[in-house]
Formats: C-alpha cells, sequence, structure tokens
C-alpha cells in the first residue's frame, strides 16, 4: 500500500486477469467508522453494511460501478484502490526500449493544479504537458484529440440514427453517450435491454490507445510493439475500462496503464520535479492538438455541447456562430432542452449527471415515453471534474467530517429522548 | 442506517468535541462540495472561450488531417470501415453476476 495525495492504493499493475473480478476501490475495516456516508452516495447498493457494527465493504465487484464516489465522500479516509501502475510506469519510463506514450483527459488539467496548491479548478494544460515531458514521456499526445475524434464519430453515428428511424433494422433512439465507464458498465449490468441505444463509439481514450498503436507508430515510424500507452484519468472507472478483454483492436493491448489525477501529481512529486515553476507547453502534434470542444468534455453537459457544435453544422448546411450553447450545461441532476436547428427542426436532449438520475432516464427509455434523440450520462455529479481520481480537497473532506459527525449526533440524541 | 454498537462507542467520544455543531451541516457539506464543483466546471467554459483558439471538433486542423479524403488515415470518414475496426465497440450484458447474487440475498438498489 502507497499513500497517494490522501488516498491509499495497492501498487499492483494487474496483467491478464478478469478486470470483473477486481475491487478497484474497498474499505479498510480498520479504519471504517461505520458511519454510512458511503452508502448515501452509491447509486447501486454495492458498499454495505457487512456486519452488526456497521463496518462497510465493497460487496462484490459485479454491483461496483468503480466510480469512486464512496472514496471521495468517505470522511474517514477509509475506502483505498484496488489498483495502481504507478510503479510499473516508472519502470517503463526508465527502460531505454519502451517508447512511453501519455494520454491525458480532460479534467485532469482543471484539477492537478490543485495538489500543487494552486486554487480549485486552475487550468495547468501547459504544464501538465511540460511535466509529461520531464517525467520521461516521449509522446505528449492528449486524449482531448480523441475527444474532438469522439465527437466526429458519435455525432455522425447520432445524425446517421436520426436520418434511418422508419427504416428497417433503424437502430433505436435516443442514442446515449458512451464515453463514461461508470455509467457503460452500470447500464449493462441494470439496463441490458437498453444496449442498443448505447452509442458504438469507444470513450475518447479507447479510441486513442488503438490510434496510437497504429497511425501515431506509423507517423512517427515507431514499432507498435514498443509502444506503452498511459491513460491518464480524472475516474478510477477508466482502470476496469482500459483492461476491458476486447480493447485490443490495434493488435496490441490498447491501453496498457491507467491513472488517476492524484497518482500523476504523486509521480510528478516522486520526480522531485518543480511543478509550479513549469513553463507552459503544448501536446507533441499528430495526436495532441485539440479544441474548446474537447475540453468541455470534463464537464456534464459538455459531450452534448460539443456533439450540438457538430450536428447543428452538419444537419443545417449552415455556420454556427457561436459555438456556447448553454442550455445543456449541467451542475447537477437532470436537464433537459430542446435545441432548434434550422432546415432540420428540434432536436430534444437530455443530460444527467449522477447514475440514480441516469436511472430516471433509462426507465422512461425502457417505457417507450422518451422524447429525447440524445441523451449524456456522467456518473459523477457536475462531469469528470468531480470524478473519483481528482484530488480530495482536504477543507471539503473536512466539511464531510463535520456533517457526518453532526448527522450522528442527531440520531444519538434522537435515540436518547425516545429510549 | 441503523447506529450501531461500535458507531456508539466511537460517536460518544467524538460528540464531546463536536456537540456544538449544528445540525445544517449536511446542507453545508453538498453546498461546499457542489462550489466546489461549480468552481471545476467555470474554469473549463473559460478556458474553452478563451484559451482554446479552435472551439470545433471539425475544426481541429490534426482532424482534418486524420479524415483527409485522399491521404487520411480514416479516408473513408466518421463511422466508416476503418473507424469501425479502432474506434467503435460492442457492449456486453453483465446482469447475470447481479442476478445470482440477488438470489443469495444480497439487496442492491437497482
Ligand atoms: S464512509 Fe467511510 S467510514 Fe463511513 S461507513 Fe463508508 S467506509 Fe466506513
Ligand atoms: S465505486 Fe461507486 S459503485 Fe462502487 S461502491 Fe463506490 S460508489 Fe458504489
Amino acid at each position: 500500500m502507497k499513500q497517494i495525495e490522501g488516498v491509499m492504493a495497492q501498487t499492483n499493475a494487474p496483467k491478464g486477469v478478469d478486470p470483473d473480478n477486481l475491487f478497484f476501490v474497498q474499505v479498510d475495516p480498520t479504519k471504517c467508522e461505520a458511519c454510512g456516508t458511503c452508502e448515501e452516495h452509491c447509486a447501486t447498493g454495492a458498499i454495505q453494511a457487512i456486519n452488526e457494527e456497521g463496518i462497510h465493504q465493497v460487496v462484490d465487484p459485479a454491483a461496483c460501478m468503480n466510480c469512486g464516489q464512496c472514496l471521495v465522500n468517505c470522511p474517514y479516509d477509509a475506502i483505498y484502490e484496488g489498483v495502481s501502475y504507478v510503479d510499473e510506469i516508472f519502470e517503463k519510463l526508465k527502460d531505454p526500449n519502451t517508447i512511453v506514450v501519455s494520454m491525458p483527459a480532460p479534467a485532469v488539467r482543471y484539477g492537478l493544479g490543485e495538489c500543487f496548491g494552486k486554487a480549485t479548478g486552475t487550468y495547468v494544460g501547459g504544464q501538465m504537458h511540460a511535466a509529461l515531458r520531464q517525467l520521461g514521456f516521449n509522446y505528449i499526445w492528449d486524449n482531448e484529440f480523441a475527444a474532438d475524434v469522439t465527437i466526429m464519430e458519435e455525432g455522425t453515428e447520432l445524425i446517421q440514427r436520426v436520418k434511418e428511424q422508419g427504416q428497417k433494422d433503424a437502430r433505436p433512439l435516443p442514442q446515449f453517450t458512451s464515453c463514461c465507464p461508470g455509467w457503460i458498465k452500470f447500464a449493462e449490468t441494470f439496463y441490458p435491454d437498453l444496449l442498443p441505444n448505447l452509442s458504438s463509439c469507444k470513450s475518447p481514450i479507447g479510441m486513442l490507445g488503438p490510434l496510437a498503436k497504429t497511425y501515431g507508430a506509423e507517423e512517427t515510424h515507431t514499432p507498435a510493439q514498443k509502444i506503452y500507452t498511459v491513460s491518464i484519468m480524472p475516474c478510477i472507472a477508466k482502470k476496469y475500462e482500459g483492461m476491458r478483454p476486447e480493447m485490443a483492436d490495434s493488435g496490441f493491448r490498447d491501453i496498457d496503464a491507467t491513472i488517476d489525477t492524484r497518482e500523476l501529481a504523486y509521480m510528478i512529486k516522486t520526480a522531485g520535479i518543480d511543478f509550479n515553476s513549469l513553463p507552459s507547453q503544448g501536446p507533441d502534434p499528430i495526436l495532441g492538438d485539440s479544441t474548446g470542444a474537447a475540453t468541455i468534455f470534463g464537464n456534464s453537459g459538455g459531450v452534448m455541447e460539443a456533439a450540438l457544435r457538430l450536428a447543428y453544422e452538419v444537419l443545417s448546411g449552415e455556420k454556427l456562430n457561436n459555438p456556447d450553447i448553454k442550455v445543456v450545461r449541467t451542475h447537477e441532476g437532470i436537464n433537459t432542452a430542446d435545441v432548434k436547428v434550422p432546415h432540420f427542426g428540434t432536436v430534444k436532449v437530455a443530460v444527467a449527471s449522477g447514475l440514480k438520475n441516469a436511472a430516471k432516464l433509462c426507465d422512461e427509455v425502457r417505457a417507450g415515453k422518451s422524447p429525447y434523440h440524445f441523451i449524456e450520462i456522467m456518473t459523477c455529479p457536475g462531469g469528470c471534474v468531480n470524478g473519483g481520481g481528482q484530488p480530495v480537497d482536504p477543507d471539503i473532506r473536512a466539511s464531510l467530517f463535520r456533517s457526518t459527525v453532526a448527522q450522528i449526533n442527531k440520531r444519538f440524541r434522537a435515540r436518547r429522548v425516545g429510549a | 442506517m441503523k447506529l450501531n454498537r461500535r458507531g456508539f462507542i466511537k460517536v460518544c467520544g467524538m460528540m464531546a468535541g463536536y456537540a456544538v455543531l449544528g445540525a445544517n451541516l449536511t446542507r453545508e457539506a453538498v453546498a461546499a462540495t457542489m462550489d466546489f464543483v461549480g468552481l471545476r466546471q467555470k474554469s473549463v467554459y473559460d478556458a474553452d472561450a478563451h484559451i482554446y483558439k479552435v472551439r470545433k471538433s471539425q475544426d481541429n486542423p490534426m482532424v482534418k488531417k486524420l479524415y483527409d479524403h485522399k491521404e487520411g488515415f480514416l479516408h473513408d470518414g466518421p463511422c466508416g470501415h476503418m473507424s469501425h475496426h479502432l474506434l467503435h465497440t460492442h457492449y456486453v450484458d453483465r446482469s447475470a453476476r447481479v442476478k445470482v447474487l440477488k438470489e443469495k440475498g444480497y439487496k442492491f438498489n437497482l
């Protein structure tokens, strides 16, 4: 076990094992204070009291979506990560025969700075690229580029689905987004009948892995078998996604290792890099350049807005002069909007943040009552920026702690009065 | 959730120090977390509007190069043949294991 930015992690790098049998998060029973906070944050009920004492455990990986919301909300720091690749990545970075490729997600650059004392949400994209270079990554490729590619694929798929309605063998509407791995496992586990509604597009990282080992290898004249791809995410569920057996379309493992924002901060600190004095640098070309549409993938409603920036232009044949489509921006809960597209009509969309909200929209689709064309789902409140792999703010933990204690006090008093 | 013995023992110890705190703190904690998300979200939209020069995926020069009709690696376009091979996937019905757990008496929310 290692302490990584306030969270414990088992530093193993599982290879060739079935990710369905791994606990990506688990409770340390010696630290659990039986407060039950984790249970309130878990949409599936995978984490629950296992004995009279109220000690909690994730009871089975099959019911856990690996989102880590229990972990970031535990006031006692009792939940650890079960899988961490940091040690293996350090070894690969030292090995002259391995070409190590970085693939950071959009939201990482809005959380990483917090580990180095910067204000909440500070954008540190340029410093992040510089830090990855100093760590010794051979190619500074960026998952934001793949987010742009995702929009091309997923937007095109949506337009195809809309156009093919009424034909036989038409794929159903609404189309659900497919970039959030917690949501994907949730749909596969609890709504398997809705799988035809899921976009067949891989997530951005699911696309960047195989692109790196085919297109990237070709463009840089690098033998693909030497490439080791590192996915850097605000998310724990991405570790599960990277290990899915089907993610091997490049002819190799598409994603060799996955770490989260906290683990990247840990690696930068361990390497002795002075993050705050780094100059701002860009990514490497080919698979590095990105747009505003890609960076907003980190927010709830962002994938929707980015897709609409494409769909609007394709469906109307006109230029979208103001790319801000603010109606779909979502802070919490469910947000719905009618987007008017000239020469086409109205595109009806919904955005849900949190799996409990996702379930409501899924039940509607199941009942045949969903009026939407396109639904975006993110497992974490507000989107990836609040993912289970983002830095845990000490003030938030303190306030969670205070609120938990207050709750327990209230229950305690109520019980005493009644007793 | 029901408060049990072990919880009680710990709570009694903590109560002395925290009895002064009010009960509105749950709301405060939720609000604090959402503020925190709000700050990160705001920063994302600020970067989209002010830092990124190109705002739409279809205008990214590297994306255009990738999908170039003649020379592009994905020259048959989005959702084309190569895209389907590398960039699309299929899903697996994973409901069976949870069903078995429920039959064994485990309770889940769904
Ligand atoms: S939130 Fe933490 S301390 Fe509370 S029951 Fe869950 S694991 Fe235990
Ligand atoms: S990781 Fe998510 S799904 Fe798994 S137990 Fe924690 S909150 Fe529940």
